[in-house]
């Protein structure tokens, strides 16, 4: 880019505007950019920024509140993928709805896992009890997955957050009922995905699993896990 | 509202945080953000707990909304979750460092939100200039910074207070005060001139 620098005639004065977030945005935006090669203009916004912080500490101090940090998790966690396709109005929401879940569910503390997690939208009205949630992460950390199983709409919905398949591998989502052999469920393929409830799970979804397991492209030519599970978590009651 | 510039003198008796001097709150936060650029998520946790409800004032008071506050907050960590590498204790306090990011996400922010300023500064707020997160060292910026802005003229005072502390733009500040954006402009370079003038002379 070539075009004249607003700020050659002032510099002192635009890194302290720009300190200030008085900068009309373009050139704002031109300064940033500016500052990235410019370790003198760098200079006199450190300046600026040192000179000013004292009427920064000023700002009454105020909590936020617990959603904040899992959504910061989350945003960590789920690198590109949760952090830029996700919109900011909508995560924050979503961690708030699946906190109540987990809340819910009991089991609070490690919990925060990365909550950028969305179910798909418009959630029918059904029978209490009808309605099963899984967080699928590895060991708690980073949620992989969020399930939703709806016995009453007969849908179980996947939504991938995190979920990666190794090169030339699939990645296939199993039900594994207590002390039953795991059910699959079918491959983790996009972002969201749509698939059938297996008839296991129809009846038993309380204290039912759900685990991914890296299988040949296509899924397990055995109809049985033959990978290793990558991640897995326990079906919760909505 | 912007008059109160005399400072409650009360200032020692402010710092609530006791056990936690200013120095060893500056190095705590450093040896977290050089843990942050290792990518030890248990540091930026650790930051997290120690300056959170800080940098979250200071961006609801850019901000205004506390849900969008709340949201550029988490940026806010990402943020430093990406670049702590990059701080430079030669720059500047951790606390300036992080609380710079903080203020230029929320304006950035308000900008791109662009809604309506409700409310101006409630009055009084600088006697909160006394704050558990200064230490002694933040005290004596903090007076110098105070008296030099008493010698600012009183507009460009006040513009220059409500475009930091507020973030308020060039031309909500001529709305404000009746004159065109090209005089704010030339308020606030003056402003900060005979700002930087005094600090430096102390």
């Amino acid at each position: 880019m070539s075009t004249p620098k607003p700020w050659a005639e002032d510099p002192e004065g635009t890194a302290g505007e720009y300190v200030l977030g008085t900068l009309p945005p373009k050139e704002r935006a031109a300064f940033v950019e500016a500052l990235k090669a410019d370790a003198s203009l760098r200079a006199l916004v450190i300046a600026w920024e040192n000179r000013l912080a004292p009427l920064a500490a000023t700002a009454p101090p105020a909590a936020p509140g617990p959603a904040t940090w899992a959504g910061i998790e989350a945003r960590i966690a789920g690198g590109p993928v949760a952090v830029e396709e996700t919109g900011d109005a909508r995560i924050l929401k979503l961690q708030r709805r699946l906190r109540r879940w987990r809340l819910a569910a009991g089991v609070a503390g490690a919990l925060a896992a990365g909550l950028a997690l969305w179910i798909a939208a418009g959630v029918p009205s059904v029978p209490e009890g009808a309605q099963y949630v899984a967080v699928v992460d590895r060991g708690g950390a980073l949620p992989a997955l969020i399930v939703r199983v709806d016995l009453a709409g007969n849908t179980v919905q996947v939504r991938s957050l995190a979920a990666q398949a190794p090169p030339d591998r699939s990645l296939e989502l199993w039900y594994v009922g207590a002390g039953a052999t795991p059910r699959s469920m079918g491959l983790v393929t996009g972002a969201s995905a749509r698939l059938s409830i297996p008839d296991a799970l129809r009846e038993g979804a309380e204290g039912g699993s759900l685990a991914v397991t890296v299988e040949p492209k296509g899924g397990s030519p055995t109809g049985s896990p033959t990978g290793p599970v990558v991640y897995s978590g326990k079906l919760l009651k909505e | 509202m912007v008059q109160a510039w005399k400072l409650g003198r009360r200032a020692a008796a402010g710092r609530g945080d006791g056990a936690l001097g200013s120095a060893q709150r500056d190095e705590d936060c450093a040896r977290l953000i050089a843990g942050i650029a290792r990518e030890d998520r248990a540091a930026l946790r650790a930051l997290y707990e120690a300056t959170a409800p800080k940098l979250l004032g200071i961006i609801l008071r850019i901000v205004g909304d506390r849900g969008a506050a709340e949201d550029t907050l988490q940026e806010v960590f990402v943020r430093i979750w990406q670049r702590a590498g990059s701080y430079d204790a030669a720059s500047g306090t951790p606390l300036v460092w992080l609380a710079a990011i903080a203020r230029h996400r929320a304006i950035d922010r308000l900008r791109q939100d662009r809604s309506a300023r409700v409310a101006p500064l409630e009055d009084g707020w600088i006697e909160r200039l006394p704050d558990p997160w200064d230490g002694e060292a933040d005290l004596a910026d903090r007076d110098a910074l105070v008296r030099c802005l008493d010698r600012v003229e009183g507009p460009q005072r006040e513009c220059l207070v409500l475009a930091y502390c507020e973030g308020w733009s060039r031309e909500e500040l001529a709305e404000r005060h009746g004159k065109p954006v090209n005089t704010i402009k030339t308020w606030l370079r003056r402003g900060l001139l005979s700002l930087r003038g005094c600090l430096e002379a102390a």
